[in-house]
């Protein structure tokens, strides 16, 4: 009897030591498998060729001191006296100017039925919707706004490489793809030189026209900069990664 | 042998079945926290909070779902073993902080906006992706939510608005930060943004 009572105290020894020795593997190895998770490489898609780092690290803090003394305070007054129904219908209307290289951009990818709802957009907008200042095309199905695209886009689609990161004077993150994108844009853009469709297109009224898109687009863009600088330990570093994934992702939609 | 084949199926099915559905619970339970975050934001009995009370009761609401050191571990990497221990906990809170200050103060005085769960996808390697997308101020946003399976539950270990992976944002930051820096810079960086009180006050680049 003893002997059996014995042998049952050894089982059952034996069994909660080898409960407890497999659930110390396990949380060790469970430890182990998350310390390897957050040690993982993260997305390749946030890695950037940056040979020019220093000159563009330049660059940045150049383009920040022009948006802080010098665009911010335009567009503070901007958005002070403009009422919000109004600025909104500035950014539809500059929007809307840009079709023909939304409409080029999609052409030359073949996406043909964003193409046509690029131009059926087009239409409504600047007809029904008072050149553009409305979008009456939100209410039509089938018709609601889609991505934008524009030529850089064009050349990652066909598969040219994105080549080194650029920081531009005024424009900000870019690419050498994205830099010839921006001619490639300015060239299907009959309202932009070079091949500008307005006879005696006087560069004064470019220059205006530029420049009121550029301030009706910039309410949006210093809120998400002043945003990223906020909450990044290397606002450059963040800019890089943010436009490279971005930049990418649109890419490969 | 019918019969016991019919029973492993039965096992496995079972099994299966809720695995799913554990999966699909993941949904639910993201959907219901980020309401919950948002009722704090745009709740009129919580009008007269300071941002900082606000973002205080987003941080509890958050932490009583989700364990927040996951996302913020995952985007520090490897860099985590250049800090000793009291800086990992430093720097651990300090991020942690930033990142609900940001997603606070970019919501605050916008009307609150509409959030639409859609797909949920197992990417493999006990890990979920979640679809999402949220109009704010007339612009639709495209928000992924990354989950992966931990010791302590399903936890986000990313989120990625309109492509950009914010792990892989803040990686890209801390590992450029650590090719100069030491992490007692680290610290006094994220203190000195923590210090604005706003997250669009002009912060020293």
């Amino acid at each position: 009897m003893k002997t059996l009572k014995f042998k049952l105290l050894l089982a059952w020894t034996f069994l909660v030591g080898l409960l407890t020795v497999t659930t110390l593997t396990a949380q060790v190895s469970n430890l182990a498998e998350d310390e390897a998770f957050f040690c993982e490489e993260v997305d390749e898609s946030a890695d950037v060729y940056d040979p020019f780092e220093s000159v563009n690290r330049f660059t940045f803090l150049f383009n920040d001191f022009v948006f802080s003394n010098a665009v911010q305070p335009l567009v503070d007054t901007y958005t002070a006296t403009t009422p919000d129904p109004v600025e909104e219908g500035a950014s539809n209307f500059f929007h809307n100017l840009s079709y023909p290289v939304r409409l080029a951009s999609n052409l030359l990818q073949c996406r043909l039925k964003s193409a046509w709802v690029e131009t059926s957009r087009f239409a409504i907008n600047s007809t029904v919707g008072i050149v553009g200042i409305l979008t009456p095309a939100d209410d039509y199905e089938g018709l609601g706004p889609i991505k934008y695209e524009d030529v850089g886009q064009v050349f990652g689609a066909w598969g040219i490489g994105e080549g080194p990161y650029l920081v531009l004077p005024l424009l900000g993150p870019s690419n050498l793809r994205d830099l010839a994108g921006f001619f490639g844009d300015r060239a299907v853009n009959p309202l932009k030189e070079p091949f500008s469709a307005v006879d005696d297109w006087k560069w004064e009224w470019q220059l205006a026209l530029s420049g009121s898109g550029y301030i009706a687009r910039s309410p949006q863009i210093i809120e998400r900069y002043k945003q990223l600088k906020g909450s990044s330990i290397d606002p450059y570093s963040s800019l890089r990664s943010g436009y490279a994934q971005y930049r990418r992702g649109a890419v490969a939609e | 042998m019918k019969f016991f084949s019919c029973k492993i199926f039965l096992v496995f099915g079972l099994l299966f079945g809720a695995s799913i559905s554990a999966q699909e619970a993941q949904k639910e339970k993201l959907q219901g926290m980020i309401d919950a975050t948002l009722d704090v934001i745009y709740s009129d009995a919580h009008t007269t909070l300071s941002v900082n009370e606000k973002q205080a009761k987003v941080r509890e609401k958050l932490e009583s779902s989700y364990d927040l050191d996951v996302m913020i571990r995952y985007a520090i990497g490897k860099n985590w073993r250049r800090m000793n221990k009291r800086e990992q906990l430093e720097v651990l809170d300090l991020v942690k902080q930033l990142v609900l200050k940001a997603y606070v103060s970019g919501l605050d005085g916008k009307v609150r906006p509409l959030v639409t769960f859609g797909e949920l996808t197992d990417i493999g390697k006990a890990r979920i992706e979640i679809e999402s997308t949220m109009v704010l101020d007339t612009k639709t946003y495209y928000i992924l939510y990354r989950l992966r399976q931990m010791d302590s539950g399903w936890q986000i270990y990313d989120i990625v608005v309109e492509n950009v992976s914010m792990s892989s944002n803040y990686r890209r930051q801390i590992d450029d930060h650590f090719r100069k820096g030491s992490a007692a810079d680290l610290i006094v960086r994220l203190k000195d943004l923590l210090s604005k009180d706003e997250i669009n006050e002009d912060t020293k680049i």
